[in-house]
């Protein structure tokens, strides 16, 4: 059983502000069967409630003008987070305040889903080498589960079906036969958003298909709390991930239609440890992801300007355009200390794509290298620890203030 | 860029704005799931809102830099319009006629107003659009999953069905806001110039019905095409908007022809053009004036000599001449590929790119072949 004390402490960690070593959830242990546990069960008595803060995506910008206006002074969200594991299973409730229940509508084009989505890294031996944060890296694979709120949707490629979509005005039909038709045709569509993803990067992700990884996710507005709550439930082992771990990095996102949210425009959180209570191990990966590094913030900002980052990378609003390299402004809200410190030194070893190559042609954000990404950054090992340290700290305060 | 590239040219000159061509893309392909709304191809009146409304008002494409612009996402019930429909069998219960919602906006809500005074020097000429099938598409460079791509053997673009996630930022991209949303299913849909009839030797839908023959399709690079004779050779087919910096592969006959204006008094204005050049120099950039040189130029020579290589192109005798397709050469790749001759030569629309082989959803005739080929 967690005890008040430690849950005080991961709720303190998780603003970031002690240089202790706790996770950030505990995952408790359960007998109950958890294939299938929705936001209704009673397990959800049990489980402790953690804060996992979570920051608008601002390391791209999309190129939708008007949503780009309403998204352009975003603050960082505070959900909740418990988990629950057995055997096979383990099951997260994230619960995050949104004022607005947005659903994906059959008749528009312009209405976007709330919604949200969990991540969970293929491999997580070295906690300091960690998939990119944003859908994972070239040779380090994310698994992303996403449930959205959407109205009725019919898949294209179904089950080739095709006397079923025809427009009901092109059938012969008339009367009670035109009415089971019509009711055949509601019943082929699915409003349960919920996909499956395999990633290696942006633009990477590709839909599983296959159902060779088994999940279960619901979604629930609570109206008294404006929030959301939405459950996932995963198998702890597949052919993607195995979490059969003492403790395992897990990232969280929302959505919020009311902001046309979708894709990229999105509040993430960075990777954050969870322990599976009682099991052995993970606590590398809780130090790897609890603990701030002991650098200088303020000696990092001057680092920072002496080494003329903000040439490439945009920091304030006023510096280098968004579209030259990863914008850092919320940087330290979505990275770890262990992903900052490797871009830094090897910043080529976790590449943000970005764009299109083809959308901002003047500025790659890396070159290709017989097919292998080489970033365009340079490589800033040269710099003496401490001063490395430093630039991390500052990087790690960068970030919106919590809503 | 693809190794070759297909291209359709439009004659402005013959468009009567019948809407063979957009009546025969509809019942093609956008007259069901989703795509009632949506025209890949449409005939609008220019001047005029344009379909979705105000267009050329929304964003996309590129600045002279290279960088694709931001965009705007049209509505569907005040850009597009919702495709509403009548209570025909209502009408034998003496119902009156009613249309199911409330028209307040569509495709052609404007048709036939143009511009200017009546009769004076009022004004307007048809604009037919497909997707322009760019070279550099803003779509495609929008696109955070690379759901979109260019076919290699002729450049058309589609979308991977199996990649796209019904983002939208394709649409914010492309400046001709030629790739639409389909809310059923959740996934963004355009114009695939009629490929699969393109394999086969046949033109586009919209081309084929043209009651006008304003279309002619063929390869860039052929130079016995009409449309390489009407693009490279005569340089009177301009593309549109070129500004937007996507290298449009649909080009445009300039309309040179339109009556003289009156003054206030009712008489005639000699030597006077109803259709401002202003007007197509902001459709067509600052070759209009060279291309519509050509073309009073070629008329002339047509009507004093009876010659003209460019004037006999224009009238436009016969189909087979009109579309240069070259099966042979989709049926060539096919075999490069070890495809069946009849199945698309790229199935990246329906199999993505990036999709594992267990993944993916067959569609090639492969278990039609297994069980002894023909059935």
């Amino acid at each position: 059983m967690k005890t008040i004390a430690t849950t005080l402490l991961s709720a303190v960690l998780a603003s970031g502000s002690l240089w202790g070593a706790d996770a950030a959830v505990t995952a408790l242990k359960v007998n109950s069967d958890l294939s299938t546990v929705s936001y209704a069960s009673d397990l959800w008595k049990k489980a402790t409630f953690s804060p996992v803060l979570l920051y608008p995506q601002t390391t791209i910008r999309m190129n939708d003008k008007k949503a780009n206006a309403m998204n352009a002074h975003n603050k960082a969200k505070k959900a909740m987070v418990a988990a629950l594991y057995n055997q096979e299973n383990i099951v997260f409730m994230i619960r995050w305040p949104d004022n607005t229940v947005n659903v994906q509508k059959g008749m528009s084009t312009t209405s976007y889903a709330d919604g949200f989505a969990v991540q969970f890294a293929g491999n997580f031996s070295d906690p300091n080498a960690l998939p990119y944060i944003g859908m994972g890296s070239e040779g380090r694979p994310v698994v992303l589960h996403l449930q959205k709120v959407a109205k009725d949707i019919y898949e294209p490629n179904g089950n080739g079906d095709v006397a079923h979509q025809v427009n009901r005005n092109q059938t012969d039909l008339f009367g009670k036969e035109l009415a089971a038709f019509d009711k055949k045709v509601a019943s082929l569509g699915s409003s349960d958003y919920e996909r499956s993803f395999v990633s290696e990067g942006f633009r990477s992700m590709t839909e599983i298909k296959d159902g060779s990884n088994h999940s279960y996710a619901r979604i629930h507005y609570l109206q008294n709390k404006k929030s959301w709550e939405g459950t996932l439930s995963r198998a702890l082992k597949d052919d993607y991930v195995n979490l059969n771990a003492g403790a395992i990095p897990v990232a969280f996102a929302v959505w919020d239609g009311e902001k046309m949210g979708r894709d990229g425009l999105k509040h993430l959180s960075a990777w954050v440890s969870v322990k599976l209570q009682g099991m052995q191990g993970g606590e590398a990966l809780i130090k790897a992801l609890d603990t701030k590094l002991t650098g200088d913030p303020k000696a990092g900002k001057a680092a920072v300007a002496a080494n003329g980052c903000v040439g490439c990378h945009q920091i304030e609003d006023s510096d280098a355009p968004n579209l030259m390299g990863p914008s850092l402004r919320n940087v330290g809200g979505y990275s770890t200390a262990g992903y900052l410190k490797e871009s830094l030194l090897k910043p080529s070893a976790a590449i943000v794509p970005g764009y299109n190559r083809n959308a901002h042609s003047a500025y790659p954000w890396y070159t290709l290298d017989k097919g292998v990404r080489v970033s365009t950054m340079t490589d800033f090992s040269w710099l003496d620890e401490k001063t490395q340290n430093d630039i991390v700290a500052y990087l790690q305060t960068l970030k919106a203030e919590v809503e | 860029m693809s190794k070759r590239q297909l291209a359709m040219v439009m004659d402005l000159n013959k468009c009567i704005g019948c809407q063979t061509c957009t009546v025969a893309c509809k019942t093609q392909w956008t007259n069901r799931n989703g795509r009632e709304y949506m025209y890949w191809n449409n005939v609008e009146t220019y001047p005029g809102t344009g379909y979705p409304k105000n267009w050329m008002d929304l964003g996309g494409g590129f600045d002279a830099a290279g960088d694709l612009q931001p965009g705007v996402i049209p509505n569907l019930e005040a850009d597009y319009g919702v495709p509403w429909d009548y209570n025909y069998d209502a009408l034998a219960g003496g119902a009156s006629f009613e249309p199911n919602v409330e028209p307040t906006w569509g495709p052609n809500w404007d048709e036939d107003e143009g511009d200017g005074v009546f009769p004076q020097d009022n004004y307007f000429f048809y604009l037919p659009r497909i997707c322009n099938h760019c070279t550099n598409p803003g779509c495609l460079s929008a696109c955070p999953r690379d759901a979109i791509f260019k076919r290699e053997e002729d450049g058309v673009v589609l979308v991977d069905l199996d990649r796209c996630q019904g983002y939208r930022y394709c649409i914010a991209g492309c400046p001709y806001k030629k790739i639409y949303f389909n809310p059923k299913i959740s996934k963004s849909e355009k114009c695939i110039l009629c490929f699969p009839r393109v394999e086969q030797g046949l033109p586009p839908a919209c081309a084929q019905q043209c009651v006008g023959r304003i279309r002619f399709v063929g390869f860039l690079d052929d130079e016995e095409s009409q449309v390489y004779k009407l693009v490279h050779k005569y340089k009177v087919a301009l593309g549109l908007r070129s500004d937007y910096g996507t290298q449009p592969n649909v080009y445009y006959v300039p309309p040179t022809e339109s009556p003289v204006k009156f003054d206030a008094n009712g008489k005639i204005i000699e030597g006077s053009d109803r259709i401002p050049v202003e007007e197509l120099e902001k459709l067509f950039g600052p070759e209009v004036h060279d291309a519509i040189a050509t073309l009073k130029a070629e008329m002339k020579k047509r009507k004093e000599t009876g010659e003209s290589e460019l004037m006999d192109l224009l009238i436009a005798y016969q189909h087979a001449d009109m579309f240069r397709l070259d099966n042979t050469y989709y049926q060539n790749v096919a075999k490069e590929k070890g495809l069946n001759p009849l199945a698309p030569v790229d199935t990246r629309y329906i199999a993505g790119k990036y999709t594992k082989t267990a993944h993916r959803i067959n569609f090639t005739h492969d278990a039609a072949a297994a069980a002894g080929g023909h059935h």
